[in-house]
């Protein structure tokens, strides 16, 4: 099948690709103009096309495919540049595909577009769990994410086209480590908040291989995938295994997800009495925030398992070995 | 609200929904004086969002229809700044008052049509200033006004800004990064030009200029990243200057005066004045205030980062004077000889372009 994912360059896109490749798909790989790919070890048949999906350009030319994996996003920024490169750039992509002749179109959601402030039944984050009903109460990612899939997901409606959305959780691997679990560290002591909470991890090629297996799964009338491996260890395992690893993470001072949870509480409730909500805090103290973050909950991958036939591959151990080996290569 | 009170208020109609938006939409969506009846772009799903967020009674993808539709008495024109002199001309025959972004055109002569059109449609034209109504900008207008900094003889305004990192200089995007003959920096050129012009007092000539518009980085899209230009106006001079290679960033105004100097940053604001009366052997003395001054200064920046007063403050402020002068039937607070000559000064310091 004639594949195009857009993002391609970003941190999951290359696995992604690599993945799509591997499994005898024809890749059309959309990468940014200023991207580097010579080093990516994709095969030579990987089509690559440069173009940026904020502005309409020569990349509209490629758009002869079968099926579509949608990665592109603007993570970080401002409002204004997130929804440019995350909504905007969703929505010049939607306009310019033949969406009726395609097949499918995968789009790469998050886990940020759930609701942390109720409790899940069982405690367990899975695909009927809420969505987030006061975006704006979160971030800019979190606001961009949900328009983008939104978006999305109405185009698709409209035209007929069956749309797979795809939400992974914290995907590590060589490049992204997330910090060991750290929420701030001071010179050798690292705070880890909620330590005994589930991370939401699942490793880089885990994730894409996911991605990949929605390419020619027969998924019914399911439509929505929740990707986090197996084993989602508390944020303290996972710093151990980073340390075990060889990562120079500090002294583990770990701070109750109760003690965290007052403290957004009281800042919640000053914030709401004496600056009428006005106040725009970092992340540590805003309680929706924190709870997004940090509660104490479980995650089911239980439908991607069942429904794509996804395993996955990789385990904690090996994947925490292959991310720190390759920040020491990169810092030696 | 009362019918009889939202029946009083202003209908207004915002083209273009991006990064500046942000800026007048949440005065809109709140101010007693205004009632959003439209909002516009080009993205659908921009449009979109900024109807629900603003609370915006429609959202319209062409602006020939919104005007006819929604008959706005006020249009934000917030577009990319080509755009602007369409948008605007076509706002004032639709009988509606205009407030533009800055840079409202790329030269003076288009800026004159514009405003010669306005008055003949008998509507007001405003190019945004914004600045001009930040808090530290009205604390050294007040010590102008009452004499404080004697008579004003040198007015600095020093922009460190990497023009190069915005979307400006994004050598992912196609194109000119603004198209305007000046590049990125004439789409800061208006702030420096009309703060200089303010504290000169010199609202109708720009005087003679020297300098340099050059681009120091190589990269094409930003067109040009830095300016350095003394500016001689009647009894005032000044140093204009936009760099793109320094940091930290930092907007700079400082005035002197015959009397004393008064000195505030945009971006991390305070305001230190040292009066003549503060040399010799008071000096140190001086030096001591300036410092807890400062460290006030900290503490207030603090708590204005998470209370989000910042370098966009006056916005509202501007806003506000502006409506409440259109709701009253008084007179424009920002006046047509003043955008007039502001566009002057850019188009002068535009022409110090070089080739290299």
């Amino acid at each position: 099948m004639r594949v195009l994912v857009t993002g391609a360059s970003g941190f999951l896109g290359k696995a992604v690709v690599r993945a799509a490749a591997a499994a005898g798909h024809r890749v059309v790989a959309l990468v940014r103009p200023t991207a580097d790919v010579s080093n990516l070890g994709w095969p030579d048949n990987v089509e690559v096309i440069k173009g940026d999906l904020r502005q309409m350009g020569a990349w509209r030319d490629h758009l002869d495919v079968d099926l579509v994996i949608h990665l592109a996003a603007a993570p970080s920024g401002d409002i204004a540049t997130q929804f440019a490169g995350t909504v905007q750039a969703t929505e010049n992509l939607l306009d310019s595909l033949p969406l009726r002749s395609l097949r499918r179109f995968i789009h790469i959601s998050s886990f940020s577009v759930y609701d942390y402030s109720i409790r899940p039944k069982h405690g367990i984050i899975d695909e009927a769990t809420a969505l987030e009903s006061q975006p704006q109460a979160r971030d800019a990612y979190t606001i961009t994410k949900m328009l983008q899939e939104s978006l999305v997901i109405d185009r698709c409606d409209d035209t007929g086209l069956e749309c797979v959305i795809i939400r992974p959780g914290a995907i590590y691997g060589p490049g992204k480590d997330w910090d060991c679990g750290t929420a701030l560290s001071f010179k050798s002591f690292d705070l880890l908040f909620g330590p005994l909470g589930a991370f939401r991890l699942t490793y880089v090629d885990n994730c894409a291989d996911a991605i990949v297996r929605a390419i020619d799964a027969d998924v019914g009338k399911a439509r929505v995938f929740n990707i986090v491996d197996d084993e989602c260890p508390s944020l303290w395992k996972y710093h151990n295994a980073c340390r075990r690893a060889g990562a120079r993470a500090g002294f583990v001072i770990p701070v109750p997800w109760l003690l965290i949870a007052a403290l957004g509480r009281m800042v919640r409730l000053v914030n709401r009495l004496a600056f009428r909500n006005r106040a725009k805090l970092p992340e540590l103290l805003e309680y929706r925030r924190q709870q997004a973050r940090w509660r104490p909950l479980r995650y089911s991958n239980a439908l991607a398992r069942n429904v794509l036939g996804w395993t996955p591959s990789v385990k904690l151990a090996e994947g925490v070995a292959r991310t720190v080996v390759k920040k020491a290569d990169s810092a030696g | 609200m009362s019918v009889g009170v939202a029946d009083n208020r202003l209908k207004v109609a915002v083209v273009g929904c991006g990064g500046i938006a942000n800026e007048h939409l949440p005065y809109l969506a709140s101010s007693p004086l205004a009632h959003l009846v439209g909002v516009c772009d080009t993205s659908r799903a921009t449009a979109m969002f900024a109807q629900t967020r603003f609370g915006a009674d429609g959202f319209f993808l062409d602006a020939q229809e919104m005007l006819q539709s929604t008959q706005p008495d006020v249009v934000h024109v917030l577009t990319p700044p080509q755009s602007h002199g369409a948008l605007v001309s076509m706002s004032l025959k639709a009988g509606a008052h205009v407030i533009c972004e800055k840079p409202m055109t790329a030269s003076v002569s288009e800026t004159a049509e514009l405003l010669a059109l306005a008055k003949t449609c008998g509507k007001w034209l405003i190019e945004s200033r914004n600045l001009l109504f930040n808090d530290n900008v009205i604390k050294i207008n007040g010590l102008v006004e009452d004499g404080t900094l004697g008579e004003i003889r040198e007015v600095d305004l020093l922009l460190s800004l990497d023009l190069n990192a915005g979307p400006f200089g994004d050598l992912n995007l196609e194109g000119p990064g603004v198209q305007l003959p000046g590049g990125a920096v004439q789409d800061f050129l208006p702030h420096l030009a009309y703060l200089f012009l303010h504290f000169a007092g010199a609202a109708t000539s720009a005087g003679r200029v020297c300098g340099i518009l050059e681009n120091l980085s190589g990269n094409g899209r930003v067109g040009f990243d830095h300016l350095d230009a003394l500016v001689l106006s009647d009894n005032c001079r000044g140093r204009l200057r936009i760099s793109s290679d320094l940091k930290p960033d930092m907007f700079r105004l400082i005035v002197r005066g015959s009397k004393g100097i008064a000195e505030s940053d945009f971006y991390n604001p305070y305001l230190r004045v040292q009066l003549s009366e503060d040399s010799g052997k008071w000096a140190p003395f001086e030096q001591v205030r300036a410092g807890y001054r400062l460290a006030r200064s900290g503490f207030g920046n603090l708590r204005d980062k998470v209370l989000q007063h910042g370098t966009y403050h006056g916005m509202p402020r501007m806003l506000d004077a502006i409506y409440k002068a259109l709701a009253s039937g008084g007179s424009s607070p920002i006046a047509a000889s003043d955008i007039e000559a502001t566009a002057a000064l850019v188009d002068a310091l535009v022409a110090l372009r070089s080739t290299r």
